[in-house]
């Protein structure tokens, strides 16, 4: 769980009496050998009523000792497969991020226990977020990939998977880790190259659509009862409200938020958001570019209707707040949006969990949680036109965070063992309940995670728990979401229509139209060169065809 | 006096080289350079599949390099004797120089002319003229080149304000001591800071101090204020409305958003220039200043005719580092705008920086920056060369 939406919860809601009554139910439910359904079932489930106890919801925050003794506890998968000492000699090298003083911190506590009982040694690169990204592609291009096993983001597979870096995992990891529990989206493709399995997943990320609650309802000022459920709607709802004030701050109304201004590759996202409905057709797995040309679909008509919707709110003056061409995903989410200033957007979970934690939020008690609205109609690419019928396609941004294991370990069956042991441990079932629960860094992954009635045995308020999990759940299961395609240099092609995105946003290109193929034109040079042959390969490989 | 003369004049003891002495040196020269030779060859075929040694890095070649620059360094001493250890005081900075900048200038060039993204499952290839030609017809470089011709001009607003400021500051006013401690503080600040400080905080549109106080500015008097102050408070107000403060916004039009990154901009730097030049004015002799008041002189004379041409040495210096540090302008910008908005604020580096660490575009990225390297070296040359000229004296 990120750090911010513990506190929010535990902020929220823990008295002490509350406390004892999560403790008791805790007892009672390991007392009868579990809470019923999977997640807990057989022995796992004292075990998962153990961990969940430690350090207990609002006793502070865990730290190296608490990791460790989590780790410890759920060392049964491992023992079962691993014989004490059995890795007596192997070094690995762990590369991952130190982010808010967790991920590797938290991975180096959890397999304590694990290097203790196998008697591997492991070495750690710990790296900061910013730096990730030319280390590891730096290390790809000059061949000095000095890491066993790797922290990796699902978009970097195709420049690590796609080249043969990685290890392909063992059928006994996906026993170990029970594989089939993981969510919808996470499920192959995702993970999986030419069919084989590559990732252990130890995180989830979805955007969802965050809106004010006081904006909708009787005597609101959009008068509309309920939050829009199409992007038409939700452009309606931000022409309509423009010269009206805002319930909450008494400054000037706006409606959607829309980052303007790139944010790293990262700011594609979110025009992806509002695109996906309109080009992602269920009967189409693309959605960025033909299957068998890489041909952009960046320009075909329904990305340019949602860079035309985007164009159409930046003519209206206050629509947007001041300055919003300036404005990124940060400045959206943080500076606006919780700030009062704003009645809609798409973010991943932060926004949720700074809305009750945050000192500059101000939107705690109004704010509201969905899935990624739809729309009205959606485009056909394959027939070259468009279709009235109402369409979903929920954005599951980034994919999240995995673990996986590099070719380095080829040729050495211990250490391949050794490095696949110390992955899936980190990524067993037990210890993500842990990791989903408190304070990691990491989001729900597994359908096993939405048990409802864990959490509430462990302290947590239901209801929190409930709104928050269920429209991350809701994404993730839906069979028609945006997932990403996974090709090498995935963020350059949204970096660069970043840039064009600017100059169009800007009044610097005529239309839409021209905005979007000016990012087609730079995408097929990029294309070109990466190589326009390996990279339609890879794309069918990440797409599962 | 005769050449040799000259030399016995710096050498402590004579030097009798034996033949043996000179062709060990010899020897361990041409010894180790083919050593290095042979390694480099070895290397090369290696790399290029040739042989299948499997070296995987090229440490053997660096580690025969530094065996050849120690024995080239030895050498010296063998076959010249004390001219020999004198050479090694000044050899080892030449190798270590030529090691540090050359080589890797060299392997840039190798780099810029090549097809290298670090997705590309391809690697590096050899592209010839092809990143000179995306470069010609890059409407994002020539716009961010564009805009440093922009940034570059307002050094000559920021050289006049730290030359008044130096001015002041060099006069016998109160508190002295503490307004040059004050004014160099911005300068103490990294641009990170003042990015985040002053972009993302003070101008920040809807809490920062600096908006607040613009809106506040165009809002409409009480009506309960008394006539001697509601009248000019209206005033003020449509003078502020007319401004477009009622509803501020510092980055949002390209104009001001340049404008405003070339304000923060100088607000780091202008206390270098101000510091450079008041050490110039303190020493200038103060007789001057008597000599020209005995002769009747204005103080505006004095400026003109004394303090500034004595200043032209270190004003020129002051100005030509300003235009470097300006020409590396990146992480404000990179902060704030992106380059935005439209490639607006878009700096040459900034541009880079984007081309290079978002995009992996490492080939045409380092043509860029070769390119502005060029332009660079060209541009403050002929600078230089036209300072000399300006700075000859005039009487």
């Amino acid at each position: 769980m990120k750090i911010d939406l513990y506190n929010a919860i535990v902020s929220a809601q823990m008295s002490r009496r509350k406390m004892l009554k999560g403790s008791a139910s805790l007892g009672a439910v390991a007392a009868m050998g579990g809470l019923g359904g999977a997640a807990s079932a057989g022995a796992h489930g004292g075990v998962r009523a153990e961990i969940m106890k430690i350090p207990g919801v609002g006793m502070g925050s865990p730290g190296d000792p608490e990791w460790q003794k989590v780790g410890e506890l759920c060392m049964g998968p491992v023992k079962e497969r691993v014989a004490e000492g059995e890795f007596k000699g192997v070094e690995l090298t762990f590369m991952g991020l130190n982010n808010q003083n967790l991920h590797n911190f938290l991975f180096r506590g959890f397999l304590k226990p694990w290097e203790a009982y196998t008697g591997a040694k492991i070495n750690w690169i710990d790296l900061a977020q910013a730096d990730y990204n030319p280390r590891l592609q730096q290390s790809i291009a000059t061949k000095t990939v000095d890491f066993d096993i790797i922290e990796m983001g699902a978009p970097f597979e195709g420049d690590t998977a796609g080249q043969g870096l990685l290890n392909e995992m063992p059928g006994w990891v996906k026993d170990q880790i029970e594989y089939d529990d993981l969510v919808g989206y996470l499920q192959p493709p995702v993970g999986t190259w030419d069919g084989k399995a590559y990732r252990i997943n130890i995180d989830g990320d979805c955007h969802t659509f965050c809106y004010r609650k006081d904006y909708f309802g009787t005597g609101s000022i959009t008068g509309r009862m309920n939050p829009p459920n199409t992007w038409q709607e939700v452009n309606q709802i931000s022409k309509d409200v423009v010269g009206k004030t805002d319930p909450l701050t008494g400054l000037p109304a706006h409606g959607f938020l829309d980052p303007l201004k790139g944010w790293g590759g990262f700011g594609m996202y979110f025009l992806t958001d509002r695109a996906g409905p309109y080009v992602k057709h269920p009967d189409d797995p693309a959605f960025l570019f033909d299957i068998d040309t890489m041909k952009p679909r960046i320009n075909n008509p329904g990305w340019v209707q949602a860079i035309q919707d985007v164009m159409d709110l930046i003519k209206i003056e206050g629509a947007y707040p001041a300055d919003q061409i300036n404005a990124d995903p940060g400045t959206t989410g943080f500076q606006q949006f919780l700030a009062g200033t704003g009645s809609m957007l798409t973010w991943w979970g932060d926004i949720g969990s700074n809305a009750r934690t945050s000192d500059t939020s101000v939107i705690g008690d109004v704010v509201g949680f969905s899935a990624i609205p739809g729309s009205d109609r959606v485009y056909n690419h394959g027939k070259g036109a468009w279709e009235n019928t109402y369409n979903e396609a929920p954005n599951n941004a980034y994919l999240g965070w995995g673990v996986y294991v590099t070719n380095r370990v080829e040729g050495d069956a211990k250490k391949r063992k050794a490095a696949w042991s110390a992955a899936a441990h980190i990524g067993g079932k037990d210890i993500s309940l842990w990791t989903s629960a408190y304070p990691s860094g990491f989001q729900p992954y597994r359908n096993s995670h939405f048990n409802y009635d864990e959490w509430e045995a462990a302290g947590y308020d239901r209801a929190f728990v409930e709104d928050y999990l269920g429209s991350n759940l809701d994404t993730y299961n839906h069979p028609n979401s945006l997932n990403e395609p996974r090709i090498p240099g995935i963020f350059q092609y949204y970096s660069v229509a970043e840039d064009e995105l600017a100059k169009g946003y800007a009044g610097q290109y005529g239309s839409a139209q021209e905005t979007a193929d000016a990012i087609a034109v730079a995408w097929e040079k990029i294309t070109d060169q990466i190589g326009r042959e390996s990279q339609i390969k890879l794309y069918k490989a990440a797409l599962g065809l | 006096m005769s050449i040799e003369e000259g030399d016995k004049l710096h050498v402590v003891t004579a030097d009798d080289i034996s033949n043996n002495k000179k062709r060990l040196g010899k020897f361990l020269v041409w010894g180790s350079a083919l050593i290095l030779s042979f390694t480099l060859l070895i290397q090369a075929l290696d790399t290029n599949a040739v042989l299948t040694i499997g070296l995987e890095t090229w440490r053997p070649s660096l580690y025969a390099y530094v065996l050849w620059a120690f024995c080239l360094c030895a050498s010296q001493v063998l076959t010249r004797g004390e001219h020999g250890k004198r050479v090694l005081f000044v050899l080892p900075a030449a190798l270590f120089v030529i090691s540090m900048v050359v080589f890797p200038l060299l392997f840039g060039l190798v780099i810029a002319f090549s097809d290298w993204n670090l997705s590309s499952p391809d690697g590096r290839t050899f592209n010839g003229w092809d990143n000179v030609r995306q470069m010609w017809v890059d409407p994002f470089y020539w716009n961010a080149l564009k805009n440093m011709v922009w940034y570059t001009l307002v050094i000559i607003l920021e050289y006049t304000v730290a030359f008044g400021l130096a001015i002041l500051l060099n006069s016998q006013i109160r508190g002295r001591k503490f307004f040059r401690v004050a004014f160099l503080l911005p300068l103490m600040l990294s641009p990170v800071a003042v990015s985040w400080m002053i972009g993302k905080s003070m101008l920040e549109i809807r809490f920062g101090p600096i908006s607040r106080f613009l809106r506040w500015l165009a809002s409409e008097p009480s009506t309960d204020l008394p006539s001697l102050l509601y009248y000019p408070g209206m005033y003020i107000a449509d003078l502020a409305q007319w401004f477009g403060w009622a509803s501020p916004s510092f980055f949002g039009s390209a104009g001001i958003a340049r404008a405003m990154i070339m304000a923060m901009d100088a607000w780091t730097f202008i206390p270098f220039m101000m510091i450079m030049i008041l050490a110039g004015l303190q020493a200038i002799p103060r007789e001057l200043y008597e000599a020209s008041e005995v002769d009747g002189a204005s103080k505006w004379r004095q400026f003109l005719e004394i303090t500034f041409p004595l200043m032209l040495p270190v004003s020129i210096t002051a100005v030509l580092i300003r235009i470097i540090f300006k020409l590396k302008l990146a992480d404000i910008i990179i902060n704030i705008t992106s380059g935005g908005p439209g490639g607006a604020t878009d700096s040459v580096t900034s541009f880079i920086f984007r081309e290079y660490r978002d995009r992996s575009n490492v080939g045409y990225g380092t043509l860029l920056a070769i390119v502005y390297l060029v332009i660079i070296v060209i541009a403050m040359t002929v600078l230089i060369k036209l300072a000399d000229r300006w700075m000859k004296p005039r009487y």
